[in-house]
């Protein structure tokens, strides 16, 4: 290496984040002690994170700040004690009642047709294998991505499947929309290269077409399409409709459901 | 007990704490004392909503980070206030930037009152584009490590990390320029 024409660029950064394997650190750190352009980038580095870091100190927040976000959570509380039947999302129940009015007044003059829930979901499996699915955290931690989908504030708690112990490691998620639900969708690959993309939506398997296989485990009742080598499993967990899409061998995808449904969770009753 | 007062006290408990950094990550992200106060509260008032979804054990503080991050997105005032304007696609070209941020003069009147211990830092922070800024100020002011600030501005560990160093070469540049400017630091000749 030519410490003169050879720097080590980003690995400065690296080095004073701490982000170095030992072998790199050795190497950046040989490179650096003959290189007078490298030192002199790596002191000026250390010293813009030591500057900033002192600058996070001595902020009090001010009284009136506080007292702004006491006042708030005041009134969510009393707003809550006022609807025990739904207390946190009390303050936008007027809001809601309006919307839903407006809603049924649009349902009668556009008369939309009823959403297409295994259309949407194998959609979304093929956008994700064409590499077109636009993915709002990329991770392989589902406790991030759960971390991030919280902060979505979906109407229904959400939970992020691990398959790790089946051989399928998260890519990522998106707290996006299935046919105009909110839907937590999180999107994983197989050891073999299959896709997989399981969501989560407010919605009944009523509301799924015809034309679906039935399969029981554990008292859960699993509705199951076939779109083109795809394999679409939807099962019922209280208000929420959950979806398995994958583009691996059917059977394994059923069993994947089975795996991550919850039992009891499904007011439905196998017919 | 109530279920609200169990709710509030569990949210006072692992929520509240955390106002400052919450409140110091506003006031960097809008450089507007008083939009930074209107953030913090919205961002107490969606985290209060959904801290029923909130599972004990996650980390809080990247949770109030990202609720924070998409309210100043989404109020998108903070917009108007660009000194510089940036184009997304920009993001990954080449480093255009560095001219502009070292010459961008130091507004003298919007400037968030808290402490300032060192004016030319926080001249560079506000002179960096916002999403530099944010990346920056969340790993090298809070501390974050890379993960948690993709977690909270919702991009790739790759992309926050090329963010962060184009920035803190962004903000050298700047710094070097205003110790140019104060004679602390002679001009180098071409």
């Amino acid at each position: 290496m030519t410490p003169s024409t050879d720097h080590v660029g980003d690995d400065l950064h690296l080095l004073v984040d701490g982000r170095l394997s030992d072998r790199d650190r050795e190497r950046v750190d040989a490179h650096v002690s003959s290189c007078a352009t490298c030192k002199a980038e790596l002191a000026d580095l250390r010293d813009l994170k030591a500057r900033l870091r002192q600058h996070s100190a001595l902020s009090p927040v001010p009284a009136a700040v506080r007292a702004r976000v006491a006042q708030t959570i005041d009134q969510v509380d009393a707003e809550a004690r006022r609807a025990p039947t739904s207390p946190r999302r009390a303050p936008g129940r007027r809001v809601a009642i309006a919307l839903a009015a407006a809603a049924v007044v649009i349902f009668i003059v556009m008369r939309p047709s009823p959403p297409d829930f295994v259309a949407g979901a194998d959609g979304d499996l093929v956008a994700y294998m064409a590499g077109t699915l636009a993915l709002t955290l990329e991770t392989s931690e589902p406790a991030a991505l759960e971390a991030h989908l919280a902060s979505a504030a979906f109407d229904f708690p959400t939970r992020v499947f691990d398959f790790g112990m089946m051989g399928y490691a998260l890519v990522g998620g998106q707290a996006g929309e299935l046919e105009g639900r909110s839907s937590a969708l999180f999107a994983y690959e197989g050891q073999n290269g299959e896709d997989l993309v399981c969501q989560m939506f407010e919605a009944t398997s009523d509301e799924l077409p015809s034309g679906f296989e039935v399969r029981e485990n554990l008292g859960v009742v699993f509705r199951i399409y076939r779109r083109d080598g795809r394999t679409l499993v939807f099962w019922q967990e209280g208000d929420v409709l959950c979806v398995l899409a994958s583009t691996g061998d059917p059977e394994e995808a059923i069993q994947l459901a089975f795996a991550k449904a919850v039992p009891g969770g499904t007011p439905e009753a196998i017919g | 007990m109530h279920p609200v007062d169990d709710l509030r006290a569990r949210f006072e408990a692992v929520a509240l704490p955390l106002m400052e950094p919450l409140h110091r990550v506003a006031l960097r992200l809008t450089g507007d004392p008083e939009e930074a106060a209107d953030a913090v509260q919205e961002t107490y008032l969606r985290a209060y909503r959904t801290f029923e979804n909130f599972r004990a054990g996650t980390n809080a503080r990247s949770w109030l980070f990202t609720i924070l991050y998409s309210v100043v997105i989404n109020r998108g005032k903070k917009l108007k206030r660009e000194s510089q304007h940036v184009r997304l696609d920009m993001l990954d070209e080449p480093d255009t930037l560095l001219g502009a941020a070292a010459t961008a003069p130091a507004d003298p009147v919007a400037q968030p009152p808290t402490s300032i211990q060192e004016p030319e830092i926080e001249a560079a922070l506000r002179s960096l584009p916002e999403p530099f800024r944010a990346v920056v100020v969340l790993v090298d002011v809070e501390e974050l490590s890379y993960e948690e600030a993709a977690l909270v501005v919702g991009a790739p560990v790759g992309t926050v990390r090329s963010r962060l160093f184009r920035g803190r070469r962004l903000l050298l540049e700047s710094l070097r320029g205003y110790a140019v400017r104060t004679g602390h630091l002679k001009e180098v000749e071409p």
